[in-house]
C-alpha cells in the first residue's frame, strides 16, 4: 500500500518501554557484573500482542475446534490487522453470529471448516451480505 | 493540511462491534442513569428518535420497530477510542494527532495528503478496530470540520472521506453549508446571521473581515472567518494538556431524600474527582460542591441547583483532606425536604503537585499521606471497581445510577470476554 511509503510506521506494539524499566541487580564485588547483563524479562504481551489496537480476546464455547487444539472454555487472541488467508483459524462473522472455524478459499468457493467430526463444513455463497471476517486467531491460551 | 477522523455514531458501533447481529438493526445508546438518548445509528435516526430524546417518552417508538437499547459502557468505548487514537498515531506519528473527544481527532497531515490516503485511513481504522470512521480533510480546522459533516452526509457519494484541497471545492463545501452548522458559530450568531441574510458559510467568507470582527465577537469571529478562507488560524492543540477543573457529576438512580446519602455520594464522587486529579499530578485549591433537586408539579422538570464552594488552605490531592471540606459542604448544602435527583463536586484552581507552597500554619509532613494515596490508586487501579476506598462512600449506594441493559466489558475485563462459537 502506498500509505507505508509516505509514513513511516511509529507504532512499538507493547515493546514500548524504556531504559528505567530495567531493573539494576542491586550486587556489589564480583556480582556487579551481572547489571551489565540486566535486561527487560519476558513480558507476554511482547509476543502474543503484536498489534495492540487490533488485538481482541475472545472465549471460545463448544467444541467447533477441538481437532486444532481449540477447547471449550479457552481463550483465543485475535488480531484484525491480519490478512485473511486460505487455512487460518478465523472469527467469521455468519448471520449475525461469531464463529471460530478454519477459513478454506478455492478459486471458485469459500468454506468454514470446524475442527471436528461433529459439525458440517458451511459453504459460503460468493453473494452472501451477511458474511464478513472479523479477525484471524493467532495465539489460544489453554488452561491445562 | 489538517484531516478530521471521526467515527460513526461511536457508542453504537462499539456496541456493535461485538454484536454482528446488530449489524442493520437501530441501536440506541442511553445516558448515564438511562435518562436520554445520546447515541444513534442511522438506522435510528431515520425511525425517527431524536438526539437527546427522553427514553421513556420514546419507549413506544423505540419497542415497536425492535431498536436494540443500551445503557452507557465507557468502559468499552473508552478503550476502544484509545484503539482508534492508537491506530491514528501509528500512521501519521504521535506528535500529529490531536484527539478532540472521545470519538474525534484531528490530524496533522503535511501537503502531501489526498484522498488516497484518506481513503487509507479510514480503511485502516476500520479494519484493525472495527469502528468505521468518516475523514474530511482540507487546509483548516474549521474547513475539516465543514468536510468531515458532508462527508457524513453523504455517505454513498463520499464513501465517508472528502478532501477539499482547491478553492472550487471549498467554494462549493461551504455553499452547502448551514451558517449554524460552522464549527464555532453557536446558536445566537447564526439566528443573527440568518436574519442578516447570511444562511450559508459561504456568504459568511464572502463578508468583508472587517465586519466580521465588529459584528461576531471580535478575534473569534475574525479566527473562524479567516479559517474558512484557507488560512489556518486554531492552532494544534498539545495532546498532554492538564485539565484545569475536575469535576465528577452523576444523576442519582432514584431521587434522594436521606442527608445520609447524600454525603456517601458526594464523598464517592471526590474519591473519584480526587484520583483524576492525582492521574494528572495535580492539588486542588478550591473544591465545590452542588446538588440538584426536583421542583415543582410532578410533571414538570425545572430542577433547581444549590452550589458551595470553599477555597482550601493550601493546595492538595489526598482524598480524605479534600473529602473534610466537601463533606462540610454537603452538609450546609443539604435541606431534608427536596428530593435530589444529582449531586456532583468540582475541583478547580489546579496546581502541579510538586509546585504546592507550604503553609507556615499545616507544619505536618505530608509524605505519609501521599504513599497511602499512591497504595490505594495503584490497588483500585490493579483490582478495579473501588476495591478499597474511604468508609464515608458507603458500602450499599442505594443512590447508585441505573444502568440496565449495560453490555458486557468486552476489551477490559476477563471474565466479560465476547463468546465465539
Amino acid at each position: 500500500m502506498d500509505f507505508d511509503k509516505v509514513y513511516a510506521p511509529v507504532y512499538k506494539g507493547t515493546k514500548d518501554f524504556d531504559q528505567h524499566q530495567v531493573r539494576m541487580t542491586n550486587a556489589t564485588g564480583f556480582g556487579a557484573s551481572a547489571d551489565d547483563y540486566a535486561e527487560r524479562g519476558i513480558d507476554l504481551n511482547e509476543e502474543l500482542v503484536r498489534n495492540k489496537p487490533a488485538t481482541f480476546f475472545l472465549r471460545v464455547t463448544g467444541n467447533a475446534m477441538t481437532g486444532a487444539g481449540i477447547n471449550d472454555g479457552d481463550i483465543v487472541i485475535v488480531d484484525r490487522s491480519l490478512k485473511v488467508q486460505s487455512g487460518k483459524i478465523v472469527i467469521a462473522v455468519l448471520d449475525g453470529e461469531m464463529l471460530i472455524r478454519r477459513y478454506e478459499k478455492t478459486f471458485n468457493r469459500m468454506r468454514l471448516l470446524p475442527e471436528t467430526e461433529k459439525l458440517a463444513p458451511i459453504d459460503i455463497d460468493p453473494g452472501c451480505e451477511t458474511f464478513g471476517i472479523w479477525g484471524v486467531v493467532t495465539y489460544v491460551i489453554h488452561g491445562v | 493540511m489538517y484531516a478530521l477522523v471521526d467515527c460513526n455514531s461511536f457508542y453504537c458501533s462499539c456496541e456493535r462491534l461485538f454484536r454482528p447481529d446488530l449489524e442493520s438493526r437501530p441501536v440506541v445508546v442511553l445516558s448515564n442513569n438511562d435518562g436520554c438518548v445520546i447515541a444513534r445509528s442511522d438506522e435510528a435516526k431515520q425511525i425517527g428518535v431524536p438526539m437527546g430524546a427522553p427514553f421513556f417518552q420514546y419507549r413506544d417508538l423505540i419497542e415497536s420497530n425492535q431498536v436494540a437499547v443500551f445503557s452507557s459502557n465507557y468502559n468499552l468505548y473508552g478503550d476502544l477510542s484509545m484503539r482508534v487514537m492508537d491506530t491514528l498515531r501509528g500512521m501519521v506519528g504521535e506528535s500529529n494527532v490531536e484527539v478532540y473527544s472521545v470519538d474525534e481527532a484531528f490530524l496533522d497531515m503535511g501537503q502531501n495528503f489526498d484522498g488516497k490516503i484518506a481513503g487509507s485511513l479510514k480503511e485502516r481504522v476500520e479494519q484493525w478496530t472495527g469502528i468505521k470512521v468518516s475523514v474530511g480533510a482540507a487546509p483548516t480546522k474549521v474547513l475539516c470540520k465543514v468536510a468531515n459533516r458532508l462527508a457524513k452526509k453523504h455517505k454513498e457519494a463520499t464513501g465517508c472521506s472528502l478532501v477539499l484541497r482547491d478553492e472550487a471545492d471549498i467554494r462549493q463545501a461551504l455553499e452547502e453549508t448551514e451558517v449554524g452548522d460552522l464549527w464555532g458559530i453557536g446558536y445566537r450568531y447564526a439566528e443573527k446571521l440568518r436574519q442578516l441574510g447570511i444562511t450559508t458559510g459561504w456568504k459568511l467568507a464572502c463578508m468583508p473581515g472587517e465586519w466580521v470582527r465588529k459584528n461576531l465577537g471580535g478575534v473569534t469571529g475574525l479566527r473562524i472567518h479567516r479559517e474558512l478562507h484557507g488560512e489556518a488560524c486554531i492552532p494544534f492543540k498539545d495532546p498532554l494538556e492538564n485539565k484545569k477543573m475536575i469535576s465528577t457529576t452523576r444523576m442519582f438512580g432514584k431521587p434522594v431524600t436521606l442527608k445520609n446519602e447524600i454525603r456517601e455520594a458526594v464523598a464517592t464522587y471526590t474519591a473519584r474527582a480526587a484520583e483524576k486529579l492525582r492521574r494528572q499530578q495535580g492539588a486542588a485549591g478550591s473544591v465545590e460542591v452542588f446538588l440538584v433537586a426536583e421542583s415543582g408539579g410532578k410533571f414538570s422538570y425545572h430542577p433547581v441547583k444549590s452550589a458551595l464552594s470553599a477555597r482550601l488552605p493550601k493546595a492538595t490531592m489526598l482524598t480524605h483532606e479534600l473529602s473534610r471540606y466537601t463533606l462540610a459542604l454537603a452538609d450546609a448544602l443539604f435541606e431534608s425536604g427536596p428530593r435530589y435527583l444529582k449531586a456532583g463536586v468540582i475541583l478547580s484552581d489546579l496546581v502541579p503537585d510538586e509546585r504546592v507552597q507550604g503553609n507556615l500554619f499545616t507544619a505536618k509532613s505530608r509524605e505519609g499521606d501521599r504513599y497511602l494515596m499512591e497504595a490505594l490508586d495503584n490497588i483500585n487501579f490493579s483490582q478495579r471497581d473501588e476495591k478499597v476506598k474511604f468508609g464515608a462512600s458507603g458500602l450499599t449506594k442505594a443512590w447508585k445510577m441505573r444502568q440496565d441493559c449495560k453490555s458486557k466489558r468486552h476489551t477490559t475485563r476477563w471474565k466479560e470476554l465476547a463468546i465465539v462459537r
